[in-house]
């Protein structure tokens, strides 16, 4: 590993700190597009630091994932830095997105849309139903009509410092790492891997012949599997009816496995016990939030006129009750045992 | 429908690399925010910006070993996120009927000392 390329990230992880810096801290606009424009400059030579480490050259991302992550970290940093929730949880949707783009580059079509389903529709709906429940009014010395907990953040030097070590570190481990892992399986062992999840459903094994040879009978090899692989190639063997000739029909890749059926193959053949706890988890989340939900919070007389901007009405009637005696009886019973 | 999986665009340990560069900066931006956000719901949605850091982290070493159990911890990742939402949004939401703000800062008296 060479200790140049993990020097030049960190000079560009202080970069892109100093800009993030910059940007979570309030100030104008002409403050804020240069430091957006170091802090991209930043991820991009990042990225093609990656290259060169595990490479040895600075080879060009894909444009698709360029495009996607760029996206996705531009909205993030805005999430971070935006002033109004309503629109950091929107530019937190525009990050779920551009992700699920990725997971598609990545070949995990499902996840990528049980990602949009569930994260950017259902998670991130509620989240907005809530900041519109607890909406604020805004501050009226913002002119931007923001709240001031939301304007003014909280220890914004200490926070980019904990993130450019939390970044060096990181990719440190990218560059040292990766280099290390063990070589992947060849695209071939995976075919053959994929073809082999075939075995596992008989149903779709059926559909299968009922396709391609719906009026001849199938021959199971000796493990009772449907598929002959060569050089990942599948096919079946059949005995048309009428003659005892057997054939082989070779498969198209369309009767592969799709990655829905090899995902829910894996989730209940490979972690079975992991699905229930999740069952029961969120079984229990919604437990939680039924309860938390119904509980109603007592607002005593004074918490309501607080809220409305009202002096505590029984403030001063406490006082006097609870200083009354107390402060009599220290002082003025020493003293009235004197006296006596 | 076409199976993704064996079309074998080429993904060796460099695009393997730049993906979790991407995952990397995006669990740093959500640290980043959680700890400089003082808003409790937008300090939550930065936890779930570090949720799909991992996330893509996971399935860029699934697919970088041609293996699927990265897909299926990302489900698991997504049922702990929503089981996380429902609950922390219901708390805040009582929060707020407490204090009428959504200031981390007016329950500091919670912490100790």
């Amino acid at each position: 590993m060479d200790l140049k390329l993990l020097y030049t990230a960190s000079v560009i992880s202080i970069i892109g700190a100093v800009a993030l810096w910059r940007l979570i801290r309030p100030g104008g606009l002409s403050w804020r597009i240069p430091a957006a424009v170091l802090a991209l400059a930043a991820f991009v030579g990042l990225l093609a630091n990656v290259g060169l480490a595990l490479a040895g050259e600075s080879r060009r991302p894909e444009a698709f994932f360029t495009i996607f992550s760029v996206i996705a970290i531009a909205s993030g940093v805005r999430m971070i830095t935006h002033h109004k929730p309503v629109y950091s949880a929107l530019y937190f949707v525009l990050v779920v997105l551009s992700s699920a783009a990725l997971f598609l580059l990545l070949e995990a079509e499902f996840m990528a849309f049980a990602l949009v389903i569930v994260y950017a529709g259902a998670i991130l709906i509620t989240y907005m139903f809530v900041l519109m429940l607890a909406q604020q009014t805004g501050d009226p010395g913002q002119e931007s009509g923001a709240a001031e907990y939301d304007v003014n953040p909280r220890e914004p030097t200490a926070a980019a410092v904990v993130g450019f070590i939390m970044l060096a570190l990181l990719s440190s481990m990218i560059y040292d790492g990766v280099a290390d892992l063990p070589v992947p399986s060849s695209a071939q062992e995976a075919r053959v891997a994929t073809w082999r999840a075939l075995d596992a459903m008989p149903a779709r094994q059926r559909e299968i012949i009922a396709r391609v040879a719906p009026d001849a009978q199938t021959v199971f090899d000796e493990q009772g599997r449907m598929l002959r692989l060569r050089d990942g190639r599948a096919s079946i063997e059949v005995i048309p009816s009428g003659s005892n000739q057997r054939r082989e029909i070779e498969l198209g890749d369309e009767y592969m496995p799709s990655n829905v059926e090899l995902v829910g193959l894996d989730l209940i053949a490979k972690f079975p016990v992991s699905l229930e706890l999740a069952g029961v988890i969120l079984l229990m989340a919604m437990y939680g939030a039924v309860i938390l939900a119904r509980r109603q919070i007592e607002l005593g007389e004074d918490e309501v006129r607080e809220a409305a901007g009202l002096p505590r009405a029984s403030f001063e009637a406490l006082d006097i009750e609870g200083a009354g005696p107390s402060g009599g009886s220290g002082p003025s019973g020493a003293s009235g045992g004197a006296t006596s | 429908m076409m199976p993704l999986l064996a079309q074998a665009a080429e993904f060796g340990g460099l695009e393997l690399g730049h993906y979790l560069m991407t995952s990397a900066v995006l669990f740093v931006l959500g640290l980043v925010g959680f700890l400089t956000r003082r808003n409790m719901i937008v300090m939550f949605l930065c936890t779930e910006l570090m949720f799909q850091a991992a996330a893509i982290a996971m399935i860029a070493f699934g697919r970088f070993h041609h293996d699927l159990s990265g897909q299926v911890f990302v489900i698991f990742i997504l049922t702990v996120a929503a089981a996380e939402a429902a609950l922390a949004l219901g708390l805040v939401v009582l929060l707020y009927r407490r204090k009428e703000t959504l200031s981390a800062e007016a329950w500091s008296e919670l912490r100790e000392a």
